[in-house]
């Protein structure tokens, strides 16, 4: 499985570090520049009106305010959401700094060191790069490039954050459009985890990397996944980028530390009855256990498969050599096939 | 091009986010944007529009609602979830009334339909412009919404789902020569065959593919379009009709975001191909669109017309919706 959580408080060593460096005389210039996460910046709750401090707001002039506050929130950081294309995949992100920081999701970016076209609300485009990405928690950086001074918002924190704060969502659904531009949804916190916070604003493929913002404009998470209920969508904390900052940021490890990949030479989509095996790879590990194209995959190790997404995610966390259960559907037979995984060959991507 | 988004089909855990997602409160249902605590706020709202609205019955199914657009009883919906069969409303009063289907707008999905009853109060068209952010609000015959959300875009075009002739084009010659002719689609059961050269679509002269996708964009699946072709030195029209590819079929894949869509519960069956559309953020159920959209002044700023995807409902703008309803009453005073 993999690791939950990184250590936390690594930015604070990093400073540390700058700080004992400058101590022994040396100028914190002489270590290859870092781009520095801005500072959160401090907010009062008196700024807010009072119907975003109510459990709900309970007359028309409440929503009243909630409604010229939300509005006027839209249009001013509107500017810094970015739509994010790398390779053939498209996300979102959002500028934090007049230089070019962007904030997205870890998956949208995959890795250091890619090409990346920013695409501004208004059409205009700019060119960068990705800078980090931590898999774990989620989180990525980028960087535009091109010089210039770029529409960018302040980034918040989310140690004062309570269940029913009101959240705006920004992003490009679906990828950018320019005819339709930015989408902007309103929810409220439903929930609070450790590296993980839900609201019920409906974010949807294209969103991810995308900014959630508090009522103040402050960048309090990033779009980053979504389950079955259209209400209860995922955003990476503010928090974990400080946490993993020092990771993201740091220059890229040659060659990658390459973890085993298990490999199973099965193949597997969707259809209307579930997870189907579409291919499979001649003498492979699925070959040798005598699994059949167009047979379905019920479950793995006891555990229900019902996408083949979930089966993907369980061999990605498996590694050379494990046996994995799994339960067929072939016809009306249902059976039990054991497979033993295998060390990537080499020859496959 | 991939568009990227994590699916959680397994819980957190697997995702390697948190360990136990239920050790975790979670706001009251009532208190989530558009949850019963909030929507009690806008019962000013409703209580100023339910009789401007009407929730229309199909055989008994509530399949849309109504805004009411005048004081005889004349009420705009949502034309194509109106399937045959005896038609009724539902009034704010508790009644339930008989409704006639008078005329139908096919480009922007809107129906008239007259409603025979009393006390119905015309809604109020919105003057303004909307403003992203502002309210969104998608009242019923209830004290309360039925659900609120904000507007999420300014009104834009909203495409048809892409539809197809069924041909592809020798991407390495200089003129439009059509390779392959696909089975089952229009160009086929037109005549048209491999190496016939299409010089217009559409009344427009064509060079390149690109030039065709961009017109044939703007066609919805089962409307026609006009083509000339060159085959032996002869100059030929064909009508061809053109359709939605189903799964397997060339352009299927253009449908890769069904399954985020389908895990957002039902979208309307007539989504897409709108003149103009506000987007909220609303999430309504199919039934629920046909109705007025209004703001905190309870007039309305929209015509709710597709419940389009987990992230979006249209609604046709005012100033659209009443030039829509101008044409309607003409239409239906001529049969």
């Amino acid at each position: 499985m993999s690791v939950l959580k990184l250590p936390q408080g690594r930015p604070a060593r990093w400073l540390l570090a700058v700080t004992l460096l400058a101590a022994l005389g040396m100028s914190p210039a002489q270590i290859p520049t870092r781009p520095i996460m801005p500072q959160p910046v401090r907010v009062n709750p008196k700024d807010l009106p009072v119907a975003f401090s109510k459990p709900a707001p309970t007359s028309v002039s409440d929503l009243r305010e909630i409604q010229d506050h939300v509005a006027a929130l839209v249009s001013r950081v509107s500017p810094a959401v970015v739509e994010v294309e790398v390779g053939n995949a498209s996300g979102s992100g959002v500028v934090i700094s007049e230089d070019g920081l962007v904030l997205t999701a870890g998956h949208v970016g995959e890795w250091a060191g890619r090409k990346v076209t920013f695409t501004f609300p208004n059409g205009k485009t700019a060119r960068g790069t990705t800078v980090g990405v931590d898999e774990d928690s989620d989180t990525g950086l980028m960087m535009i490039t091109d010089p210039g001074h770029w529409p960018h918002v302040n980034v918040g924190e989310m140690s004062h954050a309570r269940l029913g704060d009101w959240t705006l969502a920004l992003g490009n659904p679906g990828g950018f459009d320019l005819k339709r531009s930015l989408v902007a949804r309103l929810g409220r916190i439903v929930r609070l985890m450790p590296g993980v916070v839900q609201t019920d604003c409906t974010i949807f493929p294209g969103d991810s990397g995308g900014p959630l913002f508090d009522m103040y404009g402050r960048v309090i998470a990033i779009h980053t996944a979504i389950a079955s209920s259209t209400v209860e969508n995922f955003h990476v904390p503010i928090s974990e980028f400080f946490d993993t900052w020092n990771h993201l940021t740091a220059p890229p490890p040659k060659p990658p530390p390459a973890r085993p990949l298990a490999y199973s030479g099965l193949s597997v989509n969707d259809d209307a009855a579930g997870c189907r095996l579409s291919k499979i790879e001649k003498s492979s590990p699925a070959a040798k256990a005598d699994l059949k194209v167009g047979d379905h995959l019920l479950s793995v190790n006891g555990r229900r498969i019902e996408v083949s997404a979930m089966f993907r995610h369980w061999l990605a966390d498996s590694d050379p050599g494990e046996i994995l259960q799994l339960e067929i559907k072939r016809g009306q037979k249902v059976l039990q096939v054991p497979i033993k995984l295998q060390t990537q060959p080499r020859s496959t991507k | 091009m991939r568009i990227l988004l994590v699916l959680l089909a397994a819980g957190l855990s697997q995702a390697g986010l948190a360990q136990n997602e239920d050790d975790y409160p979670k706001l009251p249902r009532a208190r989530y944007h558009s949850g019963q605590d909030v929507l009690n706020a806008f019962a000013p709202i409703s209580a100023q529009t339910s009789n401007s609205i009407v929730e229309l019955n199909v055989k008994e199914n509530t399949v849309a609602l109504g805004a009411v657009v005048d004081n005889n009883g004349l009420v705009l919906t949502k034309a194509s979830e109106l399937k045959s069969g005896k038609l009724t409303c539902w009034l704010a009063s508790g009644k339930e009334v008989e409704a006639q289907l008078l005329a139908v707008d096919d480009d922007d999905d809107v129906a008239l339909v007259r409603v025979k009853a009393e006390g119905l109060r015309p809604i109020q068209w919105a003057q303004n412009q909307v403003v992203e952010g502002q309210w969104a609000i998608t009242p019923g015959l209830a004290d309360t919404p039925q659900a609120v959300g904000i507007i999420s875009t300014l009104p834009h075009r909203i495409r048809p789902q892409r539809a197809f002739i069924g041909v592809t084009f020798d991407l390495s010659a200089p003129q439009l020569i059509i390779e392959r002719v696909e089975q089952g689609f229009g160009a086929a059961k037109a005549g048209l065959q491999r190496g016939d050269i299409v010089l217009k679509v559409d009344e427009r002269s064509v060079t390149n593919s690109k030039q065709v996708i961009e017109i044939l964009q703007e066609f919805r699946q089962g409307q026609k379009v006009h083509i000339r072709y060159l085959r032996a030195q002869q100059e030929l029209d064909a009508n061809i009709e053109l359709m939605t590819p189903q799964a397997g079929q060339m352009g299927s894949d253009s449908f890769a975001n069904e399954r985020e869509n389908r895990m957002s519960g039902d979208v309307s069956l007539r989504s897409e191909g709108f003149e103009e559309a506000i987007e909220h953020d609303t999430v309504l159920e199919p039934w629920q669109c046909g109705g007025p959209l209004v703001n905190l002044d309870g007039k309305a700023i929209g015509l709710n017309i597709a419940r389009a995807s987990r992230f979006a409902t249209y609604a046709l703008p005012a100033s659209l919706a009443q030039q829509i309803l101008a044409k309607l009453k003409t239409k239906a005073e001529q049969h």
